[in-house]
């Protein structure tokens, strides 16, 4: 007879598992995600091996030949670039931390529009920008043949993002630190110096990230602002100029490679040291 | 009672606190204050070249600077009778690199979201092409060239028949495309990170195939930011200038960007260039409006 027993089923071991699964699904769709990495970085490695070569050849030789060129004849316009990127990010910074700071802190109406006023910069097209630049420039007689024509245009094409990392900043510093410090006795002044300006440090950071990526590689509205002004050709619009005029030089290669080179070591060690917290709202993540 | 104790027992009745500074000006001016660099630099250097452009976009030719300045409307009318080839070139272009964005775009983030771990590799790798189109026109010229790293396939190609040229519009909207593929592909995975794994799960649960909690949960759920991604990717297109230049034959050179610089900045047609401008304007402008309006704040903090 059956007895109504109720023992447990025999289980056999369980099945030993793999850490990863390799169906084929899986890795095409990996597959996928390689090739479009590859594909993003594939000018850049075209551009890197043409660098490296004179006249198809790539040694040693050539290698040095053509990145002291870089640092020889190209290195006025390097100079230039860093010159209007460090002035660009210090008037952004100048100008967008009140403005971050009065849109956090204080309430007022209309700051939606505010906001979107102050990001329009963003979405206007640069020939855009760059050609209603110079109209306004040659019609007000200002800033013709000034580094400081450059330096502005840059900065209201990038200003928006220094803006919204420090506004992301500013929210999370808790306003009891400041309210403590006016307390205890601190004037307006040192408070923002010593308690606010180091907290949003990496803000501030971030800020400054976006805004050299973008000034540092912009050729457009440096190519209508500055035209052919002598002493002002930063390097990405003399690689524009090159390449517009010379065609295709091993040295014209090697000045974008190492542009992009900086541009990414850049861009990495911020990854690296700051992360990526403060690039909410804008294009890097 | 005279003294103020501030050590011992602040909340002690008869002592005060010290008193917090207060500052002379009333909040309304202080908050003027701190936003008038940010709007002068917006209307001296924004606004206003904005505006210029409008002005002159009334007038004629060259007339602006000059003594005599004649108000017309016929530039408009030219941008669509002598220049709309102009016009129909960059929006094709742009509609084109959209779509190869989001054919190509929209696999990438899904995968990207979903099922890899190395996101952060990925998105160093992402980095390279926002850093110009100029890089990436130069480098895809070098890698379509005859005795450049494609060579071997290119050539392979050859002999079956199949030519790929340097110039052309495979190679300009291919470009155009990788430059804004980062921008999609953030929109997209923006929008599809805010979709609840949970309601996917639910939707498997009560019997849904893959296919179909695709179509009708993830879907619809991400519609905001692949319009958004869409939307983005046109109007960063629309302006393109360096690819056409570099990659393109004669007909993508008619490419709207390349008219202006070369009506006005080379033969100093202030008039036509500027309504150029205005019509690149209004283009992205309205398609940044569509897109932060309909996209339910996808892109608005």
């Amino acid at each position: 007879m059956a007895t109504n027993s109720l023992s447990l089923p025999t289980s056999k071991p369980a099945p030993r598992t793999w850490s990863f699964s390799l169906r084929w699904t899986e890795i095409l769709q990996h597959a996928y995600i390689i090739f479009c990495c590859i594909i993003f970085v594939l000018p850049f490695i075209a551009l890197f091996q043409y660098s490296l070569q004179k006249s198809s050849i790539i040694s040693l030789n050539n290698v040095i030949a053509n990145y002291s060129y870089v640092f020889g004849s190209f290195k006025d316009n390097l100079i230039t670039s860093l010159q209007v990127s460090a002035l660009a990010i210090i008037i952004n910074f100048l100008i967008s931390f009140p403005a971050a700071y009065a849109i956090v802190r204080y309430t007022f109406p209309g700051k939606r529009f505010l906001l979107s006023l102050l990001s329009l910069s963003l979405y206007v097209p640069a020939v855009v920008l760059g050609f209603g630049l110079v109209l306004t420039y040659n019609f007000g007689h200002i800033f013709i043949g000034s580094i400081w024509g450059l330096v502005f245009a840059m900065a209201v094409g990038t200003y928006p993002l220094m803006l919204t990392p420090l506004i992301v900043a500013l929210k999370d510093l808790p306003p009891s630190f400041e309210e403590a410090a006016l307390c205890l006795g601190a004037s307006r002044w040192q408070t923002i110096t010593r308690i606010v300006l180091p907290l949003i440090g990496q803000g501030i950071a971030a800020g400054v990230l976006l805004s050299f990526i973008i000034i540092f590689n912009e050729y457009l509205v440096t190519l209508f602002v500055v035209g052919t002004a002598p002493g002002l050709t930063t390097a990405s619009l003399r690689v524009f100029n090159l390449v517009r005029t010379a065609g295709l030089l091993n040295t014209t290669a090697a000045l974008a490679a190492t542009m992009q080179i900086i541009s990414f070591v850049v861009v990495l060690v911020f990854f690296r040291i700051i992360g990526t917290r403060y690039l909410k709202g804008t294009y890097l993540i | 009672m005279a003294e103020r104790e501030v050590t011992a027992t602040p909340f002690q009745i008869g002592t005060e606190l010290p008193r917090a500074r207060q500052s002379v000006f009333s909040t309304r001016t202080t908050t003027l204050a701190l936003l008038l660099p940010a709007l002068g630099v917006t209307v001296v250097f924004l606004l206003l070249p904005l505006a210029f452009l409008i002005f002159i976009s009334l007038t004629k030719g060259r007339t602006f600077f000059s003594a005599t300045t004649t108000f017309t409307l016929e530039n408009y009318a030219s941008i669509f009778t002598q220049f709309l080839p102009n016009l129909q070139e960059s929006l094709l272009l742009a509609l084109l690199a959209t779509g190869v964005d989001l054919i190509f775009g929209f696999p990438f983030a899904y995968i990207l979201i979903r099922k890899v771990r190395y996101r952060d590799w990925v998105r160093a790798f992402m980095i390279f092409p926002m850093f110009g189109a100029l890089y990436l026109a130069f480098g895809m010229y070098f890698i379509l060239l005859p005795n450049g790293m494609f060579a071997p396939f290119i050539q392979a190609l050859n002999k079956n028949g199949i030519q790929i040229p340097i110039y052309g519009l495979q190679s300009v909207v291919f470009a155009m495309s990788i430059f804004t593929f980062p921008f999609m592909v953030m929109n997209i995975g923006a929008a599809l990170s805010n979709v609840d794994p949970k309601l996917e799960e639910a939707a498997r649960c009560l019997g849904a195939k893959n296919w179909q909690t695709f179509t009708r949960v993830i879907l619809p759920l991400a519609s905001p930011g692949i319009l958004a991604g869409i939307l983005m990717c046109f109007g960063w297109n629309v302006g393109a200038f360096a690819e056409p230049l570099l990659l393109g034959s004669v007909a993508e050179q008619r490419a709207m960007a390349l008219t202006l610089y070369n009506r006005g900045i080379v033969l100093f047609d202030y008039g036509t260039s500027a309504t150029m401008g205005v019509v690149l304007m209004v283009i992205a402008f309205s398609v940044t409006y569509f897109s932060l309006r309909y996209s339910r704040g996808a892109l608005v903090e």
